[in-house]
């Protein structure tokens, strides 16, 4: 009998806490599928892992990023696979911030669905479906691998179908049923350019691909066909997102499932489309060497470049304005309060990816990085506001049994906590100071008015103007005006007010104290524009440097 | 039908469980044996109908009007499905009790024994046992459930 010994390395702490958020979800997914029977033990479980996760996150903030002698990035080499071979997770400023984000509205969503599960039989598997919808999340916010990251995606889809199918009606089958085909084109497209990347370039490490298309010919690459590959992915973040023209699947699939999850779909999915956008336009193939020369029919004016960034910057543009318009104009005539929101998500959606385009068409670095961190600040006050307003419509259906406006109406008299929560997150969404709303729209107008782009400006305060419509609209009908009979009847869940109670509180306290989030938003752009920090961390060795020693031969 | 399928179905076990040892360094493994597992089930399923595994093999009684996903061979599918991703999880974690990354695999080798001479115990065939019950749990869970709508 031989033994064979590996290359020992031992882990350090910091790299322990990038992997930790994962394992705790992962544990919990496990355990809540053996509870099944226990509901109370069941609910247990998910909220000590909620709780660990929210550690686990902000013990990431601290040490990784945010505390004065922390490294600013951490990797972990799953496996003991060295890159570019091995999956590497990392850990910077830009994950953590995400993280952060995900996780306070992740937790309150988990508090809050341990009071309110909608369906019958298919109730115990809601935690598990919701530990793995949190995997997805955290893993794709992590990783630091093409490949990986279109594992990550899957996880959280397959999570979703049955989220969106998760009550059985004929209109949540439909929806699922639009929802899947949708998602599997895009998963299919996806694959498409991630093997296209592999066939171009011969690496899915993403510090491995930055590397090499920085100096491709030090690596015999031809590096042009990486645009398009490029165009490609982003097209599959744009249906994440859910940007114009990819918008439709939102307002079905958002009213099919159960609303602490469509909280999560429009809190924490979308973001996860926004973080692969800025991740890979910017850390990725900012450096990649290629002449970019577009002449564009219509206007007359050329995208013309050294990298592939204009060419996603006039992309996100023309999407973002879209999404700004159809959001806020679909937003004002809906007839249900998650019509509405679902609606003001695609816009608010459009506000993110328009600074985005504003950093990636501009060569001015600190234009740059402040348009990202407008856009990380926008996206921050979206997850708080959106996931709050979603929670709402979840409490107003519990206790009503309707969220239309035409049932609705006095709610502000039957409960004014609900009300105040509701109010501020609306607020927040107009954009009201000191609210976090306020910073997230300033910042954006400031970016676009730096980048000295007068119809962008404009089209911000179009969206702007449509935003109080529509939540003007939304509070009148549902919040004031006469008690009807259903909100005389309802019975409210003081849990449930309490989480809403909780985030609004949240938002408040982001706007008033400002400077430590505009800080830790500052890091996570620096930590997305500086493409060496993330190769030297991720360190990936060339085939030649390894030797037989790796395990490579097991 | 049912001649086929009694000469196949232990052939394609066979199989199964060979590309399940097989996995780890050459193709093959607990997905791939999974799957082949689940498809001698289908044979069966096709050739002798839903219930025979219930009433023909394990010699259950079968009510004939209850809801199939209610049968306790699908439940023991839905344990399978747990179990082996409770087992995939615990041999991911195992590594980190020792300082190692997570997932990170080792094996052994035992020389002489007999038929395969020199068998190689590989960390990693937890894992894959775990993949496999998982593969064959979840799958014919939907086979037998959608199968009989």
């Amino acid at each position: 009998m031989t033994m064979t010994t590996m290359t020992a390395t031992p882990v350090g702490t910091e790299s322990q806490l990038v992997i930790a958020p994962m394992l705790i979800v992962l544990v919990a997914a496990a355990a809540t599928l053996f509870l099944g029977r226990h509901p109370r033990a069941r609910a247990a479980v998910s909220l000590a892992a909620g709780a660990g996760y929210g550690l686990a996150v902000a013990a990431i903030d601290w040490y990784i990023v945010l505390a004065p002698s922390a490294p600013g990035i951490a990797t972990y080499q799953v496996g003991d696979w060295p890159a570019p071979f091995g999956i590497t997770l990392v850990a910077d400023g830009l994950s953590a911030f995400m993280l952060t984000m995900v996780a306070v509205l992740g937790i309150g969503s988990l508090v809050y669905s341990t009071r309110h599960l909608p369906g019958g039989e298919g109730r115990s598997y809601y935690f598990p479906l919701f530990h793995f919808l949190a995997l997805g999340v955290t893993g794709a916010f992590l990783t630091g691998d093409l490949f990986n990251l279109f594992v990550w995606f899957e996880v959280m889809l397959m999570a979703s179908y049955v989220f969106v199918a998760y009550s059985g009606g004929p209109q949540h089958t439909r929806a699922a049923f639009w929802y899947v085909a949708l998602n599997l084109l895009a998963s299919a497209v996806f694959l498409l350019g991630v093997g296209g990347i592999y066939a171009t370039t011969g690496t899915l490490n993403m510090a491995d691909l930055a590397q090499r298309l920085a100096e491709p010919a030090a690596y015999g690459l031809e590096p042009v066909p990486v645009v398009g590959l490029l165009g490609m992915l982003l097209s599959v973040f744009a249906i994440k997102a859910g940007l114009v023209p990819f918008q439709f699947w939102i307002p079905t699939a958002y009213r099919a499932a159960p609303p602490q999850i469509t909280a999560l779909l429009a809190g924490a999915t979308k973001k996860v489309g926004i973080y692969a956008i800025i991740r890979l336009s910017f850390t990725v193939f900012a450096g990649a060497e290629v002449a970019v020369d577009l002449p564009l029919p219509v206007v007359d004016a050329t995208i013309a470049g050294d990298s592939p960034l204009p060419f996603v910057g006039a992309a996100l543009l023309v999407m973002g304005a879209g999404s700004i318009l159809v959001g806020g104009i679909g937003a004002v005539g809906r007839d249900t309060m998650e019509g509405v929101f679902a609606y003001s998500s695609i816009g608010q959606v459009g506000f993110i990816a328009v600074p985005v385009a504003i950093a990636a068409s501009t060569v001015d670095p600190t234009l740059r990085e402040f348009a990202i961190i407008a856009a990380l600040v926008f996206a921050l006050n979206h997850t708080l506001a959106k996931g709050l307003l979603f929670l709402a419509v979840g409490t107003v259906r519990s206790a009503t049994g309707t969220s239309r406006f035409a049932d609705l109406g006095g709610l502000a008299g039957r409960s004014p906590p609900l009300a105040i929560a509701v109010f501020i997150a609306s607020l927040a969404l107009v954009g009201i100071p000191p609210l976090s709303g306020f910073f997230g729209k300033f910042l954006v107008f400031d970016a676009a008015a730096r980048a000295g782009a007068g119809p962008v400006l404009v089209l911000l305060l179009v969206g702007s103007l449509l935003t109080i419509a529509y939540a003007t609209r939304m509070w009148n009908r549902s919040f004031w005006g006469a008690r009807t009979d259903a909100v005389d009847a309802a019975t409210i869940d003081p849990v449930e007010v309490g989480v809403l109670v909780v985030l609004a509180a949240t938002i408040v306290v982001v706007g008033v104290g400002f400077d430590p989030v505009y800080e830790f938003a500052e890091t996570a752009a620096e930590a997305a524009l500086d493409t060496d920090t993330y190769v030297d961390a991720v360190d990936p060795q060339k085939a030649s440097d390894l030797g037989g020693s790796s395990g490579g031969d097991h | 039908m049912r001649t086929t399928a009694r000469a196949i179905v232990p052939i394609v076990l066979v199989v199964a469980i060979s590309l399940f040892f097989e996995g780890h360094n050459l193709p093959g493994g607990g997905f791939i044996g999974g799957v082949l597992t689940v498809t001698a089930f289908g044979i069966v399923y096709m050739a002798f109908g839903l219930d025979f595994l219930e009433r023909g093999v394990l010699g259950r009684e079968v009510d004939p009007g209850k809801e199939p996903s209610r049968d306790r061979v699908v439940l023991a599918y839905r344990r399978l499905f747990a179990y082996g991703f409770a087992i995939a999880v615990l041999s991911g974690l195992v590594p980190l009790v020792f300082d190692r990354p997570f997932l990170t695999q080792t094996f052994v080798m035992l020389e002489g024994v007999p038929i395969y001479d020199h068998l190689e115990v590989a960390s990693a065939m937890a894992f894959d046992f775990g993949v496999y019950c998982v593969v064959v749990g979840g799958l014919l869970t939907i086979l037998s459930v959608v199968g009989a709508e």
